[in-house]
Formats: structure tokens, sequence, C-alpha cells
């Protein structure tokens, strides 16, 4: 519970800081981007990789695929995935939700997560 | 009761890098490929993640990927005066036994094995005359060329996503890359790993001392990549499991992620895993083989398959034991100098130190599999003058951390109790600030170390353990003096606050503790069916449908880890088999 608040508010001061970004990105490039990504995770719905599935993921809960075992963190990290929230995770992972098992260290440049996100709001669908 | 299988084009004994490899290009081009894998189907998303990947006991300790032991191991002595002893524990060696073979476990260190290796005996004798190399020293030159070899060690690294530093591309010298590499047409695929502490202090150090240090090249990913075939690669996370674990971030080359996947793919090819291949048969003639037996080891039923083409591509030692099991070609016998399958067995030997930096933090936790820095000066140079040092072959040296684990890693300076209150203030203290230096040397063929047949003991299927006769000779031990002598003077440069130094071995050699994967040899490729057992396509000299993969076909060992000629001659054979065997069935080089 202490955990779920703690990320919770975590994920607030950082949307505070960053703003909507996002909302500029280039889904072009950000097909690009989403080769960091690629190792692991799979747009097409109900395939599960090393990672998640991201289909449908702006639709969902963090930790919620029936037929995925997520670490117990993002379980209860009570995120609901929005541009927002998935700009705050993918600058850290670890500085928002400590614990998670993804295996990738962030991206740092917000231009590039926001290319990453305009792609991931279009090809997630 | 064997049940006898359909006949299929091709079946491939062991699915590793060299079967995988083998597996993806023929059944492409169209022939029916079957795949025996002794072991279990892994993959990275059921086996390999996050958390359960990181631990320690059940990977290292308990070799959760190795052989088993309790099922077939070898016998081990130093020399053929003596009895040998079974191997009832993994030690100084482990070969791999899941879907993706030693492959998934490794490193990645990926070198290319230049014409020095390729034409040794040549080499040597011009250079140094024909006395210069022991009568007992049975080293001889393989029958390919490093330029025959070149594009098939490119397919292999952009297979397996080595990243690294080009050291010449076509024949002009890259500032930052080994300048003693042989040409190459392009360079890595991706650019070298970000260096640790460790490595920047060797690299310094290296290049005072006027030698020409560069980072080392290895499978795994620098950052995210696509290979050519499709597979994706994660970029490496520097976790630091790497050798002895399969990839939590898909960014190190193997096979279970890139050629097997997309064989697995192709409805020309089935694999059937906990398949143990007994015996290859031999048809009435010997000009031929037809096929294998092999048992589910699940349930202990047998089978016997029937195919066109037998690839023997199962770990190097393993594929040895099945060429003697099966009876085909002569078995060596050292003392009369006779027979050609167990001959020239090789392995590697080194020298290294421990330096210790008080105030240094080196994080040792966070590395890759090959995140440090070499030298090739006393290696693939061949301005280095052997003669005054009176041996053949050479040593690379290097600088940082490989799989240094938070548990099994524990640094202190000698003289440390083993254990006790004063060794655990010690590895309190000392843990942050050690690094290594180390050098791998080669280790040349002579005629006592090989393998046959064990006369006593026996495996879990009734069939003999193979015997496996190794220790160092002359030649090893005057490397060893000079390469410790080296690596001293490098680490005393450096100034540590203490230094274990490194000293030169000259106790036999044993089979525990860990040391080296690196077996080479047994049935080595050549120019000749007198004193090989292969073809340089590693097609058998026996039986043409034959071709037997793997590190089993060097003809001597060299100071580099060997996947990079395994990765490149499975490619190499793959063709010959694809645009030469198939269209003309037969022998691919007359004897």
């Amino acid at each position: 519970m202490i955990d779920a608040i703690r990320a919770t508010s975590a994920s607030l001061m950082t949307l505070l800081l960053t703003g909507a970004a996002w909302a500029d990105g280039d889904a072009a490039r950000g097909e690009a981007r989403f080769q960091d990504c690629a190792a692991c995770h799979r747009l097409e719905a109900g395939v599960n990789n090393v990672g998640p599935s991201l289909h449908g993921i702006f639709a969902r809960k963090a930790g919620k695929l029936a037929d995925f075992r997520y670490s117990p963190a993002l379980k209860r990290s009570g995120i609901s995935w929005t541009p927002e929230t998935l700009d705050a995770f993918l600058t850290n992972p670890q500085a928002l939700v400590p614990g998670n098992r993804m295996p990738y260290a962030g991206m740092a440049d917000a231009g590039n997560r926001a290319d990453l996100i305009a792609y991931l709001f279009k090809a997630s669908k | 009761m064997v049940t006898k299988l359909k006949e299929v084009d091709v079946v491939i004994v062991g699915l590793g890098w060299t079967g995988g490899i083998l597996a993806k290009e023929l059944a492409e081009s169209g022939l029916k490929v079957v795949a025996l894998e002794r072991g279990a189907p892994r993959s990275s998303e059921s086996d390999y993640s996050l958390p359960n990947i990181r631990d320690e006991l059940r990977y290292v300790v308990r070799h959760d990927l190795m052989q088993n032991t309790a099922r077939d191991t070898i016998t081990v002595r130093n020399s053929p005066q003596q009895e040998a002893l079974p191997m009832r524990r993994l030690g100084s060696f482990l070969p791999g036994e899941v879907v993706g073979g030693s492959g998934v476990h490794w490193s990645g260190h990926t070198w290319r094995w230049t014409d020095m290796e390729f034409k040794i005996r040549s080499n040597y004798e011009e250079r140094y005359g024909k006395k210069f190399i022991p009568d007992d020293m049975t080293v001889q030159d393989w029958g390919i060329t490093y330029a025959e070899l070149e594009p098939y060690y490119e397919k292999f690294e952009y297979t397996a996503a080595v990243s690294g530093k080009a050291g010449n591309i076509g024949g002009k010298l890259q500032a930052g890359g080994n300048p003693f590499e042989a040409p190459r047409a392009r360079d890595y695929p991706l650019p070298p790993l970000t260096p640790i502490l460790a490595s920047e202090m060797f690299t310094d150090a290296a290049r005072n001392a006027g030698y020409h240090p560069f980072p080392r090249p290895s499978a795994n990913a620098s950052q995210p990549y696509t290979n050519p075939d499709g597979a994706k690669f994660g970029g490496c996370q520097y976790c630091g499991y790497c050798q002895r674990f399969g990839c939590e971030a898909n960014a190190k080359g193997s096979p279970h992620m890139t050629v097997i996947p997309i064989a697995m793919r192709n409805p020309n090819f089935e694999l059937r895993t906990h398949s143990w291949v007994t015996k290859v048969l031999k048809d009435s003639d010997a000009k031929r083989v037809t096929g294998v037996t092999y048992t589910n080891v699940l349930n202990g039923e047998e089978f016997e398959q029937p195919a066109t083409i037998v690839l023997l591509c199962a770990y190097a030692i393993n594929n040895v034991h099945l060429m003697l099991l099966s009876g085909i070609g002569s078995p060596y016998d050292p003392v009369a100098q006779t027979g050609v399958v167990g001959k020239n067995y090789c392995y590697q030997t080194g020298a290294g130190a421990r330096l210790f930096f008080e105030g240094k933090y080196f994080n040792p936790f966070m590395n890759a599999g090959g995140s440090n820095a070499t030298i090739d000066d006393f290696n693939t140079n061949w301005a280095f003058d052997r003669a005054p040092h009176n041996f053949v072959g050479g040593y690379n040296v290097s600088g940082g951390f490989n799989t240094a684990l938070p548990i099994g890693y524990r640094p202190v300076p000698s003289g440390t109790p083993r254990w006790g209150s004063e060794w655990k203030r010690a590895t309190a203290k000392w843990y942050q600030t050690a690094m290594v230096i180390n050098a791998s040397g080669s280790v040349m063929a002579n005629r006592y170390n090989c393998y046959d047949l064990d006369p006593t003991y026996r495996n879990a299927f009734g069939q003999p353990l193979m015997r496996m006769t190794f220790d160092y000779k002359d030649n090893e031990h005057k490397m060893g003096v000079h390469a410790a002598q080296l690596v001293n003077d490098i680490a005393k440069s450096m100034n540590p606050t203490k230094l274990n130094p490194a000293t030169a071995r000259t106790d036999p050699w044993t089979v525990v503790p860990y040391q080296s994967t690196h077996n080479t040899g047994g049935t080595i490729m050549g120019t000749n069916p007198r004193e090989s057992a292969l073809n340089k396509y590693l097609q058998s000299w026996d039986c043409h449908n034959l071709f037997v993969v793997g590190a089993n076909v060097f003809p001597h060992n060299s100071s580099y880890n060997p996947t990079g000629p395994v990765g490149a001659l499975a490619y190499w054979t793959a063709d010959a088999i694809k645009n030469k065997y198939i269209k003309n069935p037969g022998p691919l080089v007359q004897a």
C-alpha cells in the first residue's frame, strides 16, 4: 500500500514536470525508437514475449493482462497507462516503479519519448 | 525395440549455434530437416526472464543449463601411463545441454582467427626453420584460408550482433581497433560496448607501455539491433549476469533467439527435444552413413532416424565421442601415431593478476560479457619474435570484468584467511576495489593429448565413456612464464595498493576448478585423410554424407575464444552443402 501511494505520487510529480510533450511527437520517427522495445514487446494482441503485448496499452491499467507474469511492483503500482504516465515511466522505469522487472534503463531524451509514445498511440490500437 | 522412422533429407545432432545455423540455412534451401537435441526446450520469455534468471545457485553452482554428469561424462588423465577416472561433477569446462546449447550461456566474445592459425606449420617453418616446432607438437595446416572464411565471419557477426571496433578494413588500419587483425570487408554491425572503469584503466596502462589496446568484440548488442534475418535484440543493460546465464534483455547473440526460431517457423524443419543420439549408422560399404539411432530420454523409447545427410553439431567433445562410438574413421593411437579420430585434443591456458586500488569503486556488479579491453601484441602480431622465447602460439591480455556475480565474486588480497571474521572484514573492504588483468593463451597440439574410448567406465546407455588424456607441455610452460611477466609489468605500472601477481602454471592440469569451455580438436579438418578426419568443408573423408561441425574440427587451439570460427565454419559448411554437395553428392575434396 505504501508502495502504491509512493508510486502514484511519484508519477504525479513527474507529470507536473514533463507536461504533455508527447503531443508533439512524430509517429514516423517513433517507429524507429520502438526498436528499443521490440526485442521484448509485440504490438499484436495476445502475443507475450519477454515483455507483455502492448496492444491496447492505453486502455488498461499497469500489470493487468491475465496471461503475463508481472512483477508485484508493477501490479500494485496503480498506474493507468496514458501518454503522460508512460512518458514518466519510460524516463526512468525504476524511479517510477521501483522493483519492476523490465530490463531497460530508460529513454533519456524527451523528444525521443514523445515520438515513441506518438507511435505507440497509433500502433497499439 | 527400435522404431524406424521415415527418411528425411538431413538429420542434425544437437541444436546450438552450429546446428541452428545449419537448420535455418538448409531448411530455407528446401531440404527436410530434423534436429535431435538431448536437452530441454528453453526460451527467453519462459526461462531467461527476470527475476528467475538471476539465480547463482541454480545456474552457477547447480549448472542448470549444462550437461548432467550422472547420465554421461568423460574420464580424465594427464598421460597415457595413468588410469583415467570419471569426472563426476562438472568443473574445468561446462558443455551446455538445452536448445541453444552453449550459445545460451556464453559471454559473447567473438574473434576472427586468421591465417596465423590456419597456416601454422607453414608459417613457423618458413620463418623459424623446420626444427623450431618440436617433434611431438602435431600442429598442422587447416586446409582453409582467412580469405575464404572472411564473408562467413561477417555473416556470423551480423547474425549475432557483435559490438566492436574494426582495426583493419580492406587493409586500411582503423584508429581504436585491433591493428593486428586480418583485413575485414566491413566494420562490426554495432559500435563497442560502453567501457567500464577497469577496462579504461587497463587501456591507459597498456597504451603507456606501448601496446595497442582495443575494446573486446562481443556479441552483446551495444544498442537495440535487428539482424539481417529480422531477429530483434535489445540493448545490453550491463546487468552482469552473462556467462552461464541466458540473457534477460535479448541482448546477447544466442541461437535460441536468432537462427533457431527462424528455422522453427519453416515447415521444412522439425525439432525433437530430449532426444539422445547414441550412434551414427553406416552403410554396408562404409562409404556413406544412413542415419542415426536415438533414445527419448523422457520415456526410454528408441528410434532410428534415416537421413540422406547427417550433421554432427553437438558440443565438441560429444561430436568426437559419437564418431568413436559409431566406428567412423580410424581411431587415433598416440603411441603408434596412426589414425585420426581423437587426435589433437587441445585446451587453453592462462595467467592472471588481481589488482586492488584503495579508494576506487569498480562497481563489479555492472558489466557486459565483453566489457573489457584487450591487447593482441603477443598474439596475432607476427612481428612479435617467438625465437628468443622459444614457443609457438601466443596470448591475448585483457583488463576488466566479465560476470562478477554478487555472491560468488569475493576478491581478497592473497594471504587473507579463506574463512572466518578476518575474511569477512577483507571481503567487505576490498570488494569494490579489485580488477583483473588476464592473459589467455593458446595450446598447441601434442601427440599425447587426445581422446579415445574408456576401457572401464560406461554411461547411462551402457556405452563407453569418452576418455580425455591431456596435460600442458613445455611450450605452454614457456608461454606462461612470458605471459605472467607481461601481465605483472602492466599491473605494477598501475600502482595498485595490493597485487596478487600472475604466476605461470607449472602444476599438471586438473579437471577442477572451472577454467575454460574452449575444448578443441578430436575430429580435425585438414588437407588429407592421413592427418585429418574431415576435409576443408568439414565433410568426413570416410563417409561423404557426414559433416561434423564445431570446435572439434580445429587442429589446434589459439588464445582466442572459439565461437567466431565455429559460427563462420557452420555458415561455410551450409553453403558447401547447398551449392556443391546437393548438386553432386560425393567427396567435395578428392583424397
